[in-house]
């Protein structure tokens, strides 16, 4: 620990008086670019250990019947390397860098709630340490990334391994809607003056964009992690028979899983749209299309999981839809390459280590994309689906492109982040040893799963061909450890003994990079104005400036209060969990079932709390408008009242439950009874942290607090609190309603 | 009857369809004269026509669900869309009662439009009673304009802007996606009368489950498929259509190649 701290320390990251206290200058920290800096590190620490565990996968697939790993052990290795490159890899490396990049990029000071931004960060250690914790806690999960029920549930992993893989995950999951809650709230509340949504720098736009992709998706999974946990702690059975579906847990997940490719897709498109152009010395071909094709690949994405499942015998009808609308997701995605590749046309063409890495993932993308496109025919697909075509496929857009672009980021921006340049000869040494690795271990996996090895096998028979070309893989696999050591080792040396990387070294024109390398805690002293995209291209060419991108007034200059815009993003996310939950309880309502069902249920008592709690809606607009007339007490009054009648509610939703317990009704009674429990069970939950929110604002307001100042907080909290009432109508039509009139 | 005989006899030439065509036609005229905005409005006229004349319409009457829902999508999404483009863009709609021009209105039109009329019991009856098979065929006539409105008026400042209307948009296609969603998965039948025939008037029974191999499941499915999929992509490409608008303003001559 101490030689990163020294290594830091060196790069100039802290000034003297926090060196005394490095430790706590790291723990305690909520600047935005020193939180960047703690998500990469993690990141990479932990793709040390996914590394190791991909090494050892690749050991153990080596020759043919080899007995280097017990299966189960090959099982929890293949579930955790794959859980930990996306979750605890990709995801947090990402969302550091942009959290370290956005801010500057848009002039910021900071991001919008640094506090958030802290917190969000340090669930990704706690998530991945109860995921790892796993192994000390009678095995790690051994049901793959993807956990399909019913292998996943008790009678199957009796194991605590996929309690932890759950529970890790939800930690995980909030932490990601937590930092893209703060993404969306800090590029349209905190940008520079001049930088209006249409000047945005595309690398901001993409994160921007994407994070509406996060706060949408995360929620899916979470809500099928509650389910998955519920059944397995509760006895429930959602994804179990009698009457539960192990298709639904692949619908949940796919309907999260599919995005969250794009989730982590979107922020690798975004570095080579920021790269690309630097080392062309050109401005991005077409910046709409890249920018408006980022918006249609991440609302595309969201409607097209369906074929992932081609073979779980979903049916020919439903097959046909999805072959069609998956195939179209190649165009904008075809748009951005054509594009990316339009840039580097008639540009003068500079090959360092972040263009190669670049121009790599640029080429090993198109290979992804044409055996994307292959899958999406559902025919092809059942024939390759569970073969190595399918895992060459994906790696080729993980590592082949995701690993590119972030290694290519990081040769780019670290100089930006230490001040110091890494070593050009070591970077083009690990960038060749990269791909040579790379395509040797994946390449010649498409001809594997072709010739029929089917993956998720911890060992295989000597068929021909195979036990060569598994060879060949595992060698190259050793090509990108070398490679990924020689990159640390080059971050280590060069931040020691680096070339001083001064401002602008890439000579590039965003923003980031008219500040000091390191940039100060502030960010920046002063800003170059800002009339274009490339604002430090006018500057370096006051006689021929980019054309000014015209502003359109109130849209472009939109900046809304943040803790509303906050707010607003995180009412959106549970939209999605909610949506997830209603589905499922009508779905698995659509029968009667033996046992309690929802005609038990008084409607009457109900009904009256649920006047209640809509009239709850009214009280906290009209403490909002004494809040606005600058009456206290009147708001006050009307806040308390508030408080009273969520509180009836919650009395009365707590009468109900008691009632059903004791006429012997629990959560494991039948699915009604389960997804009743879930579903009000959890608005229930976001009655009580609305509850507790409130009594924050009461007390501080009767701490005379709201007098002082703007005070935003009792709008956020009504909006939320109007949107808790907006999922009752819902919840009380759908449970109590619905049954009884159909 | 055969497919052959069936596509050949089975249209509807409803007289009021083909009166109300007419009017809409000759009152576009009178109004507007023919500029060239009227290829939209002849376009939606024969959309308009083809879904309520052509086969189609005879599948929805009583036959299968499906057909019901593509007519339904059509009319509710593309002829009121295509109307509103007909109109000329200085045509202000100022003229609207507030509560009418308020977005959320329009949001509830739309999508209450899709939730409303599958209702069991109003599904089977729109089959059932002609009087409610023409009340639904205005009803979605009239609630789709008020959605579209939102988004393609004719003037641009009385459209939502670009990043609002993306909001409408996708929100409105999750909304009807979700019931999409439960049409295709779900166990019960949701409109009963397409699975049992109250009387098969063209004797098309035999050819719709054995020739084409339609069974009620998966006319079902092919519905809620509809409106799962296809039609998100109308409220998709409405979106694209906005973000192209949002950048549409940016200067478009910039220099091919600079150099430092």
């Amino acid at each position: 620990m101490n030689e990163i701290a020294t290594v830091l320390d060196r790069a100039g990251i802290l000034t003297p008086e926090q060196r005394e206290h490095w430790k706590m200058a790291w723990l305690s920290t909520v600047d935005h670019k020193r939180i960047g800096i703690l998500y990469m590190v993690t990141g990479l620490v932990f793709f040390v250990f996914g590394g190791i565990e991909a090494l050892l996968i690749r050991l153990q697939l080596a020759v043919p019947n080899n007995t280097l790993l017990h299966p189960d052990t090959y099982n929890m290795v293949f579930t955790m390397h794959g859980t930990t490159m996306i979750f605890l890899v990709a995801m947090p490396v990402l969302f550091g860098l942009a959290n370290y990049i956005v801010p500057l990029q848009i002039g910021a000071r900071d991001m919008a709630f640094p506090r958030l931004n802290a917190f969000s960060f340090w669930l990704v250690p706690f998530g991945g340490i109860l995921l790892h914790f796993s192994f000390l806690a009678g095995g790690a999960p051994a049901v793959g990334w993807f956990a399909y029920a019913p292998l996943s549930e008790t009678p199957y992993s009796s194991q605590p391994g996929v309690d932890y893989w759950a529970l890790s995950l939800l930690v995980l999951g909030i932490g990601s809607v937590g930092a893209n809650i703060n993404f969306i709230a800090t590029v349209l509340c905190s940008r520079a003056p001049h930088m209006t949504l249409r000047r945005l720098p595309l690398f901001s736009w993409m994160i921007f964009v994407n994070a509406f992709l996060v706060i949408l998706a995360l929620p899916v999974l979470n809500a099928g992690l509650v389910m998955l946990l519920i059944d397995r702690l509760l006895n429930t059975h959602f994804f179990l028979v009698p009457g539960g579906s192990a298709i639904m847990w692949q619908h949940i997940f796919w309907a999260f899983g599919h995005p969250e490719v794009y989730i982590v897709a979107i922020p690798a498109f975004a570095i080579l749209s920021e790269i690309i152009p630097v080392f062309s010395r050109k401005p991005i071909f077409g910046y709409e299309f890249v920018a408006g094709s980022t918006v249609a690949i991440a609302f595309l994405s969201l409607g097209v999981w369906a074929h992932h499942m081609f073979t779980t015998g979903l049916g020919h009808t439903v097959d046909l839809f999805f072959v069609a609308s998956s195939m179209l997701i190649a165009i904008p995605t075809g748009v951005k390459v054509l594009n990316w590749s339009a840039t580097m046309i008639g540009g003068r063409l500079r090959f360092d280590t972040p263009m190669l890495f670049c121009v790599a993932a640029l080429v090993q993308f198109l290979v992804a994309g044409l055996t994307g496109v292959s899958h999406a025919s559902a025919a092809l697909d059942w024939q390759t689906k569970n073969s190595y075509y399918l895992v060459a496929h994906f790696h080729f857009v993980f590592v082949g492109l995701i690993v590119f672009t972030i290694l290519g980021a990081l040769h780019y921006w670290i100089p930006k982040m230490s001040g110091r340049m890494l070593s050009e000869r070591l970077g083009k040494w690990s960038f060749w040893l990269m791909v040579v690795g790379f395509n040797m271990t994946f390449i010649i996996q498409h001809f594997l799963g072709l010739a029929g090895m089917p993956r998720r096998v911890y060992t295989y028979a000597d068929l021909p061909g195979w036990a060569w070309m598994n060879m060949v893989s595992t060698i190259g696999a050793f090509f990108m450890a070398a490679a990924s050591l020689l990159f640390v080792w080059n971050l280590i040396v060069s931040l020691l003994h680096g070339r001083k990387a001064g401002d602008n070294p890439w000579k590039a024109w965003t923003l980031e990079w008219a500040t000091t390398s390191p940039p100060p805690h502030e960010n920046f002293h002063n800003l170059p104005p800002i009339r274009s995209r490339r604002p430090l291209w006018d500057v370096a060419n006051p006689d021929r400036p980019d054309p000014v991108v015209g502003s359109r007034g109130d849209i472009d200059q939109f900046r809304p209060e943040r803790n509303k815009t906050s707010i607003v993003a995180f009412i959106i996310s549970e939209t999605g969990f909610f949506t997830v939950l209603i589905l499922a309880f009508l779905y698995y309502n659509a029968t009667p079932q033996p046992g309690p069902n929802p005609h038990e249920l008084d409607l009457f008592k109900t009904g009256l709390f649920s006047v209640c709690l809509f009239a709850s809606s009214f009280t906290i607009w009209r403490a909002e408008t004494g809040l606005r007339h600058n009456n206290q007490r009147r708001m006050i009054g009307w806040l308390s009242a508030t408080i009273v009648l969520g509180g009836i509610f919650i009395g009365g939703q707590g009468l109900e439950y008691w009632h059903l317990f004791k006429s012997g009704v629990g959560v494991n009674s039948n699915l009604f009874a389960t997804t009743f429990f879930t579903l009000t069970g959890f608005h229930g939950l976001h009655v009580c942290v609305g509850l507790i929110a409130l009594f924050v604002l009461l007390g501080l307001a009767l701490a005379g607090d709201s007098k002082k100042r703007p005070w935003p907080g009792l709008d956020a909290i009504g909006l939320y609190w109007h949107f808790v009432d907006v999922v009752w109508v819902v919840v009380l039509s759908v449970v109590y309603i619905l049954p009884r009139i159909r | 009857m055969s497919t052959e005989q069936f596509l050949f006899s089975a249209w509807t030439w409803n007289p009021v369809v083909l009166i109300a065509a007419g009017i809409g036609l000759a009152v576009y005229l009178f109004a507007f004269r023919a500029e060239r905005r009227i290829g939209w409005f002849l376009l939606a006229l024969a959309v308009f026509l083809l879904t309520l004349v052509s086969p189609i319409n005879s599948l929805a009457d009583g036959y299968l669900f499906s057909a019901h829902m593509l007519q339904h999508i059509v009319l509710l999404l593309i002829v009121p869309g295509l109307l509103l483009l007909s109109l000329p863009r200085s045509l202000s709609l100022s003229w609207r009662p507030r509560i009418l021009a308020r977005p959320l209105t329009g949001w509830i039109a739309g999508v209450g439009a899709m939730w409303f009329w599958h209702w069991p019991t109003l599904c089977n009856a729109a089959v059932t009673w002609r009087s409610v098979y023409a009340l639904q065929t205005i009803s979605l006539l009239v609630l789709g304009t008020l959605f579209w409105g939102q988004i393609i008026a004719p003037r641009d400042e009385e459209r939502l802007s670009p990043p609002g209307a993306v909001l409408y948009l996708f929100s409105a296609c999750v909304a009807c996606s979700s019931l999409g969603i439960i049409l295709t998965f779900s166990p019960v039948t949701v409109c009963s009368i397409y699975t049992m025939p109250v009387s098969d008037r063209l004797g098309m029974w035999e050819t719709i489950r054995t020739g084409w191999r339609f069974t009620a499941e998966k006319d079902q499915q092919i519905g809620g498929l509809l409106m799962w999929v296809p039609m998100c992509f109308i409220y998709l490409g409405a979106i694209f259509a906005q973000i192209a608008r949002w950048f549409g303003e940016a200067p478009a001559a910039r220099p091919v190649t600079q150099q430092t």
